[in-house]
């Protein structure tokens, strides 16, 4: 099953949590929020299957919850986050 | 409860500018007030990273959050401010004289100057999603650990696969009857070192489960109901004590309907570090400006600015700039 993540920048607090708990899915942009890098966070790119641990420490130290995951491809969009959580 | 105390500023965060705002404006012979959601000072650096070492704190190669806020800490206390942990200010008034009351969960304080330090906003555990868990909270299920020896020859079932859960746990188990951790998943996210003092401890170690209900009566916790994560699988555990460390939540909260100018979940402020209300100053990655960079390094540049202002508003006969410690410590009266 793919899975797709990315970051919503409109809540990151840039404490940088997720980087450290996944330093191959996320790191900071110029502006110092959080992004995907797989594809600078259009969360269209599947993410390699042993970096789903990864994925999911990052969901749980996030402290606003802005690590989006879900089976589909975000294009961008945040909001489409379904119930694949941990 | 009211405090009618008059203060000359109220720092609301207690992080590393919120601690670095309150040594300057002590040297400022303020007198001063701060205020914090958390049960310990420290901010961000103690609740998500104490561990880590930060590299561009000016004076220092290197240095450990924690040992950073704790030498924040011993330079604000300096000028002994009284400080305020576990109340989250709710909102901010200003009043017919011009000074402030700033109500909390707890109470009211008043305040001639406020200067709001509060980086991301008011961090606070995040909870247990379990039906009857808030009649437990503060009795028997416990965000915070004070003092370990509240658990003596008590059987507690901790929660939570970080460094927080996992070092808990390993703290309690010489003290606690019994220890159990539980975890959703099967790997943990504590350091390395840790997960194995873990193994070779006597912790009982379930993964991955989580809590499903909570048995008890008005008072005390009797059972957890425990269960398989994506499973089928449940068991009952005798328990006494329920800890719960899934980390931290986070948000500017209430602070947005202050009446206060935000953009992108900072406040806006002038190079005086002013808000849009006189008397309100902001510092630190709570405030932003045209070129603002969220730094530790950047706050603790505005501290002093936000600080010398609101001198400035208590005392109108002060200085902007009163001279440089190496002569304010000789006489503090300035």
């Amino acid at each position: 099953m793919a899975i797709y993540t990315m970051v919503n920048q409109d809540t990151c607090i840039s404490c940088g949590a997720c980087g450290a708990s996944a330093p191959d899915l996320f790191d900071y942009n110029e502006e110092g929020l959080s992004y995907f890098i797989g594809d600078n966070n259009l969360g269209n790119t599947p993410i390699d299957e042993d970096l789903i641990d990864d994925l999911e420490d990052a969901i749980d130290g996030c402290p606003t919850d802005s690590i989006k995951m879900s089976k589909e491809a975000f294009n961008g969009d945040p909001s489409k986050a379904d119930s694949v959580t941990v | 409860m009211s405090n009618q105390e008059m203060y000359d500023v109220t720092i609301i965060g207690a992080g590393p500018v919120g601690l670095f705002t309150a040594f300057y404006a002590g040297m400022r012979s303020m007198s001063v007030k701060l205020i914090d959601s958390l049960p310990e000072v420290g901010g961000q650096l103690s609740a998500l990273y104490p561990e880590k070492y930060i590299y561009d704190v000016a004076g220092f190669p290197k240095v450990k959050a924690q040992e950073l806020v704790d030498v924040l800490t011993e330079q604000a206390n300096q000028f002994s401010p009284t400080i305020c942990l576990n109340e989250s200010v709710e909102n901010v008034v200003k009043l017919e004289d011009g000074t402030f009351q700033l109500t909390t969960n707890e109470k009211s304080h008043y305040s001639r100057t406020v200067i709001i330090t509060a980086g991301a906003g008011a961090f606070q555990p995040r909870e247990l999603k379990v039906d009857n868990a808030e009649k437990y909270r503060n009795k028997c299920l416990h965000y915070f650990i004070k003092d370990l020896n509240q658990f003596k020859d008590r059987r507690v079932l901790v929660c939570g696969g970080g460094d927080s859960a996992v070092d808990w746990a390993l703290s309690l188990e010489p003290i606690a009857k019994e220890v159990t951790l539980i975890h959703r998943r099967n790997k943990f996210r504590a350091h390395e070192h840790s997960v194995e003092l873990l193994k070779k401890s006597s912790v009982n170690v379930r993964t991955p489960y989580e809590v499903g209900e909570i048995i008890g009566n008005d008072d005390a916790i009797e059972q957890i109901l425990v269960k398989e994560v994506r499973g089928e699988d449940t068991f009952l555990l005798d328990v006494d004590d329920l800890v719960v460390n899934f980390g931290f939540v986070t948000s500017l909260g209430p602070l947005k309907n202050w009446g206060l100018e935000i953009d992108k979940n900072s406040i806006v402020v002038n190079s005086k570090m002013e808000t849009n209300i006189p008397g309100i100053y902001a510092a630190g990655d709570v405030c932003t400006y045209e070129g603002k960079v969220k730094l530790i390094a950047t706050g603790f540049g505005e501290a002093p600015i936000a600080v010398s202002q609101a001198k400035t508003v208590v005392d109108p006969d002060a200085k902007l700039f009163a001279g440089h410690s190496t002569s304010l410590f000789a006489s503090p009266t300035k």
